[in-house]
């Protein structure tokens, strides 16, 4: 159910590292906000259409991704145009849809597993102050992917719960029982990981 | 592998849940056995560290489990009466590489080891599947395995087969017969206890008798009363 | 951190997906249908506190960062974070700090239900509503251009609806505390 938004495939962008895309899409969002024409702007939305189109990804999927997004980009466009100017509008438009295309087709073409090592690199000098263990946070990762559909379950049993008793789903009272039953849980599980010494120092 | 109580006893906020016990067990098989809140799974928790005893001492081949917890966490390993709680990550083959990681063993270590593991225990096709798509049986068995893909000397397995169809009961049973490594079993199943070298029996936080399995099933039945 | 607080921040990340999942609620009363996924910012900080609860948070944050769709409606990948609304995201992490900041400050199990309620109502709207609105109102400034005025009082006909989810925060923030107490002290 939770899986990742990454494409397979063998394109360009498929075998940049990691790193390389994000920093390219880091320098690409300081670049986009220093220009100010629309023309400039709108080539650079045109070359994002391309590169996420070249991702691979299938067209009614590539467009399902990004539509809320574009829909508050478009909405901001919107009130530039009414309070502003159209060139104001377009600049807005073409900048934060081109931003928006550029790091859909990063995450198109990352799998979770590179963002994952990617993340423990950047963790490691912070590791070294004691911050925060690398290997803890994708601990912390797995965790949640294993107890969301156990989460969705309970939620399900606790409305049928309520229905088998008669009483009406509300959310407090479903909120409640979901919350406390699952962070009972966690002395079992922080033991579980204890007994088998994860945590070593 | 020795494990040695020197005078252990638990109480949880003053009150007793096991009360001084002195013993030793070295044998491969030893049951244990009493009702529901006798103590026995406070008893089993003390032995890998994962409770400590509020008056006394327990070691692990010779390993203090205070002093020493991370050590006798390798050699004896747990798995809970719960089993679908000690399953950490998401997919059945990074549950059990996850005992693995942090001991600086290489990816393909790693993997040639789970590789081993699931296969030891007949269950390779189910590597790629969800831990909570996993049924009693199949969970059991994953517990086990992930495990004893560690290594360790002693296995302590808390009611393994109390929530089993019969046939997944009869698989966990022989699975356990087949160890060779020691083995501690909390249970109701008394059928199970055929052939242990040692039973030991608590009731209300004591430590009522320490026999073969036939007398101490025997004295259980006794005092209970059916 | 102990692993039991790695395992509270996990689970509780954990709930905060879930609840993007679930349909939304929808109070008798009001007919707008409630997305609960900001209502678990807003519990993070109430139930586990200040460090905890932004940890789950941008545990949450992190998911998404690697192209996970865990956001309500299905979202994730770095497109959120570059949209004109990624202020909320970054201003859900402060803003579960904060809650749960003011949360440590001013509840205690032993007060009177009273004083629980409304020490969690105002850790719910200082944290949850105003510096989520803070950094999500400056975000949506810099990026939308002229308009940034217009835009940044438009975005305040969304206040209601979070304080109707305050409210319920406050609720239960308070039932969780009474049933199994995590929230840490701090004087
Ligand atoms: N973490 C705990 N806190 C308080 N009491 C506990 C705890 N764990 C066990 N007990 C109590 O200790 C006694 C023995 O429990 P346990 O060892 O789990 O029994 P068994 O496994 O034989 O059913 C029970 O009375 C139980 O309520
Ligand atoms: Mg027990």
């Amino acid at each position: 159910m939770l899986t990742g938004l990454d494409i397979a495939g063998d394109t360009p962008l498929h075998r940049a590292s990691a790193r390389l895309k994000l920093i390219l899409l880091f320098l690409a969002a300081v670049a986009l906000f220093l220009v100010h024409s629309p023309w400039a702007l709108a080539a650079a939305a045109i070359i994002a259409v391309g590169l996420y189109a070249s991702t691979g990804i299938a067209p009614g999927e590539a467009v399902r991704r990004v539509r809320f997004v574009l829909f508050t980009v478009l909405l901001v466009a919107v009130a530039n145009y009414i309070f502003h100017s159209l060139d104001d509008a377009l600049a807005v438009l073409f900048r934060l849809g081109a931003l928006v295309l550029l790091a859909a087709a990063v995450t198109a073409t990352t799998t979770i597993s590179a963002f994952m090592d990617e993340i423990t690199r950047l963790l490691r000098p912070l590791e070294r102050f004691g911050f925060v263990r690398a290997a803890d946070v994708s601990l912390a990762v797995g965790l949640v992917l294993r107890f969301v559909p156990e989460i969705l379950a309970r939620y399900g049993d606790i409305r049928e719960a309520h229905r088998a008793r008669g009483l009406r789903v509300r959310p407090l009272g479903v909120l409640v029982p979901l919350i406390i039953l699952t962070l009972k849980d966690a002395d079992t599980i922080a033991m579980a990981i204890d007994a088998r010494a994860f945590r070593r120092q | 592998m020795d494990i040695v109580f020197s005078e252990a006893s638990v109480s949880f906020a003053g009150r007793p849940a096991l009360h001084p016990l002195s013993l030793r067990l070295f044998e491969r098989r030893i049951g244990i056995i009493g009702l529901n809140g006798s103590g026995k799974t406070t008893f089993a928790r003390l032995i890998n560290g994962l409770l400590r005893p509020t008056i006394g001492q327990v070691t692990v081949g010779g390993l203090d489990t205070v002093k020493d917890e991370a050590a006798v966490r390798g050699r004896a390993g747990f798995i809970f009466q719960n089993p679908q709680h000690q399953m950490i990550l998401p997919v059945l083959s990074e549950d059990i590489a996850f005992g693995l990681k942090n001991r600086r063993l290489s990816k393909e270590e790693i993997s040639a080891r789970t590789d081993a593991v699931l296969e030891r225990f007949r269950i390779t096709h189910l590597a790629g599947r969800r831990i909570h798509e996993l049924s009693g049986g199949e969970t059991q068995l994953a517990a086990i395995a992930s495990v004893l893909v560690t290594g360790p000397d002693v296995l302590i397995l808390d009611e393994p087969t109390n929530q089993l169809d019969l046939k997944n009961r009869r698989l966990i049973e022989e699975t356990i017969a087949g160890l060779p490594e020691q083995a501690i079993v909390i249970t109701h199943d008394l059928p199970l206890l055929d052939g242990f070298d040692r039973v030991l029996l608590f009731h209300e936080g004591r430590l009522e008798a320490d026999a073969a399995p036939q007398e101490a099933v025997r004295t259980y039945r006794r005092i209970v009363g059916c | 951190m102990s692993t039991r607080d790695l395992v509270l921040v996990a689970l509780f990340a954990a709930i905060i997906v879930a609840l993007g999942l679930v349909p939304p609620f929808t109070l008798g009363f009001i007919p707008v249908p409630i997305t609960a996924q900001s209502l678990g910012v807003m519990l993070a900080g109430c139930i586990l506190g200040a460090r905890r609860g932004a940890a789950a948070v941008l545990l949450v944050l992190l998911l998404v960062v690697i192209g996970l769709p865990v956001l309500s409606g299905g979202r994730g990948g770095l497109a959120v974070f570059v949209g004109p609304t990624a202020g909320y995201l970054a201003g859900w992490v402060a803003g579960a700090f904060v809650t749960g900041l003011i949360a440590e400050r001013l509840v205690r199990e032993t007060q009177p239900e009273l004083a629980q309620f409304l020490g969690f109502l105002a850790a719910a709207i200082v944290g949850g509503i105003g510096v989520v609105y803070l950094f999500g109102i400056a975000w949506l400034s810099y990026s939308s251009g002229k308009a940034f005025m217009e835009i940044a009082m438009a975005s305040l006909i969304f206040i209601p609806g979070d304080l109707i989810k305050a409210f319920i925060a406050m609720l239960a923030g308070r039932a969780v505390l009474a049933g199994y107490p995590l929230l840490p002290a701090r004087t």
